[in-house]
């Protein structure tokens, strides 16, 4: 009762982002029921069938993804200091997101299912004037076991994702080993170990893996500090790791497409049906999103960094400090909306003239994603905002005018507009070009 | 209208305030603080002492009552123009050093002046002088984090006084910090104060950072009272009656 009270009482941009989540889950469930329908009416093509499964798993994984950054920012699961005493302590509030999350998706499952019953022509006639018959399976009975299943898919994950990534932890700040890729670093009696308190505080989804719990690390978070080279100022935490396995991952994605393009003539290929020689170009895509996503959060590091350089003002120093402290935070969500853009400038330049078009459920697919990337990127705007409520009150207090707090968030969403808007574009092409030559 | 008498730099005459939830604030508080003077706002926690500095520093909109700045009704400016004044003439410590946690220690006690359009060198020298006079010179190219909660809170001061402003208000600035530290921190900023001629205004519920001041206004519940002796509370009301042996 008590968080359909607290789901109920909320504010309606919050409610927003949670019709967000029921939307997203509901586009999935429909593309997963369209599956099981296409699997019934077809059932002698089964590899096509589970084809189009496994394509279901890209927006099944977005929606993932918006539900948890949308309970991270739920401000009714907020940590409540005075509430611990009476019982609402980080577990109790754990379970209440996990509650949260399930009745928006299980809202969007029930949403697609009856859509999709609807559609059937179980209610009433065949629509689209029955064109839409070869995914709706309307003249065989739906096996309920196989839709519950499928429809209890995107709540179930989304629940377990979400209670794992709010699950209750230890406020202090857990020590980060810093990685190092070049291991003459580490023997060079550099810092090997540093404490980033920042990331630490951030961590949500990402905390640190059980297996850094080393007692190396634990020895860097209470130990002596590695302190800053004299002279040097010190500007930040630490820069996100693994911007060169990123680089090395879309370099690698690329030459493994170029490659898959080199040998033989591709013919244009569709979602449901993959020709055989492209497995090497799938994987060449794959590497190369996977590249781009690792990739974002150090570059938006780099692009804060290079936004405070060379003797910046109160503005420059504001807006690129922010975005060096929120690397994280703001670069995964942006990476995935970097690479579904990718993806998408991709596939029109692929499908441009002489293939057909875009089908309804690739339609609904493409925009479930896009839509899911999009959203999360805003969320992930939102939970940076609250987290610097303080932060914006001190300058406030400060006398600092609000055109100047303004301005830095301006600055900086035209700072990574600036920077990712060609380097998306650019890999999206590298990535069509083997095959529209 | 009358103007305040001219040597005053702050004056506030029947001030009332209530919290915006319908508690009561202030009830008729007038007090007048003289140029250069250090003066303690003393009471128990509860007694509207942040209340007063938030009014009187022109963060929360005065209802009923006047306050002058130097000839300025800061009672009919509104938020724009006290915005202003704030970043212009006053400067303010809370309890917690609420410092830019991405800025470095320098940069965070450069940060007023910098939004007053002081270049960034001349910005630089003086947060880095006034680092300096405060004891954490050391500490000036650390990021806020690696600070203990000492450092950090004279950061703060650092940045409260380089601007130069005409008055400061330090709601508790003491507060967080242990007896040694507390001494210490005082000390500087009322030195440093002096030796600049600026005016402050000083919260604070421990007597001996009371003594540090040049006058003390006692607040009760909202109104200025010359002595805050409560009647002594018997002991334990009722425990006699409550005794089981009884």
């Amino acid at each position: 009762m008590l968080d359909l009270r607290l789901t109920r009482a909320a504010r309606p941009a919050v409610q927003l982002r949670r019709l967000l989540v029921a939307a997203a889950s509901a586009g999935t469930g429909f593309l997963l029921l369209s599956c099981l329908g296409y699997a019934l009416n077809h059932p002698e093509a089964a590899g096509s069938g589970a084809l189009r499964l496994a394509w279901c798993g890209v927006p099944a994984a977005a929606t993932v993804y918006l539900a948890l950054a949308v309970a991270r920012t739920d401000p009714g699961t907020r940590p409540r200091p005075g509430l611990s005493a009476i019982g609402l302590g980080p577990a109790r509030l754990m379970v209440i997101s996990a509650l949260v999350t399930a009745l928006s998706t299980l809202l969007g499952s029930l949403v697609a299912l009856s859509l999709f019953l609807y559609l059937r022509g179980d209610l009433t006639k065949m629509p689209f004037d029955g064109a839409a018959a070869s995914f709706l399976a309307a003249g065989k009975s739906l096996p309920l076991a196989a839709t519950l299943t499928l429809l209890a898919v995107v709540p179930g994950v989304a629940t377990g994702a979400v209670a794992l990534a709010l699950r209750p932890r230890d406020p202090q700040p857990v020590a980060r080993p810093q990685r190092r890729y070049l291991p003459f670093v580490r023997q060079a009696g550099g810092p090997a170990v540093e404490g980033r308190t920042g990331e630490a505080e951030a961590g949500g989804a990402e905390g640190a893996p059980a297996g850094e719990d080393t007692p190396r690390a634990r020895a860097g978070a209470t130990g002596a500090r590695p302190a800053p080279a004299p002279g040097t100022d010190e500007t930040d935490g630490g820069a996100p790791a693994g911007l060169p396995w990123a680089v090395a991952l879309v370099a690698t994605g690329l030459t493994a497409q170029a490659y898959a393009g080199r040998t033989p003539p591709t013919p244009a290929f569709t979602f449901t049906a993959v020709p055989s020689g492209a497995g090497l170009f799938l994987l060449g895509w794959l590497l190369t999103a996977v590249g781009l996503i690792l990739a974002t959060p150090g570059l938006t590091h780099l692009c804060g960094r290079l936004l405070q350089c060379a003797r910046p003002g109160a503005l420059r120093l504001l807006a690129g400090r922010g975005l060096m402290a929120e690397a994280t935070r703001i670069g995964r969500p942006l990476g995935i909306l970097c690479a579904v853009t990718a993806a998408g400038y991709a596939m029109t330049t692929l499908y441009d003239a002489p293939a057909r078009p875009f089908g309804p459920l690739s339609a609904l697919g493409a925009l479930v994603v896009a839509g899911c990337a999009f959203a999360t990127l805003l969320t992930a705007a939102v939970e940076t905002r609250q987290c610097r409520t303080e932060t914006t009150a001190a300058l406030l207090r400060l006398g600092a005018p609000v055109t100047v707090l303004r301005g830095a968030a301006a600055l900086r969403a035209f700072a990574l507009l600036a920077f990712f808007a060609p380097l998306t574009l650019a890999i999206a092409a590298l990535a069509a070009f083997p095959l529209t030559r | 209208m009358e103007a305040p008498p001219d040597n005053d730099v702050l004056w506030a005459r029947s001030l009332h305030f209530t919290h915006p939830d319908g508690s009561p604030g202030l009830s008729g508080v007038t007090l007048a603080v003289r140029e250069g003077e250090i003066l303690a706002v003393s009471g128990p926690r509860g007694s509207g002492k942040t209340t007063l500095l938030r009014c009187l520093s022109g963060l929360e909109p005065v209802a009923e009552g006047e306050i002058w700045f130097n000839s300025t009704p800061l009672h009919t400016l509104g938020p724009a123009n006290r915005e202003r004044l704030r970043r212009d003439r006053f400067c303010w410590i809370g309890p917690e050093p609420a410092l830019v946690p991405e800025l470095n220690a320098w940069e965070n006690a450069a940060l007023p002046l910098m939004l007053r359009g002081t270049s960034r060198r001349r910005a630089k020298t003086t947060a880095l002088e006034w680092l300096e006079r405060l004891d954490v010179g050391e500490a000036a190219r650390k990021l806020p984090h690696r600070l203990i909660q000492s450092e950090r809170q004279r950061v703060s001061i650092a940045r409260a006084l380089a601007p130069a402003p005409t008055v400061l208000f330090a709601d508790e600035p003491t507060a967080p910090l242990h007896r040694a530290d507390r001494g210490h921190v005082l000390r500087t900023l009322t030195s440093a104060a002096r030796s600049h001629g600026i005016t402050v205004l000083l919260a604070t519920n421990d007597p001996e950072t009371a003594a540090l001041a040049d006058r003390t206004v006692n607040l009760l519940d909202g109104r200025p009272v010359r002595t805050v002796h409560l009647p002594e509370v018997p002991d334990a009301e009722g425990r006699a009656a409550c005794s089981i042996s009884v």
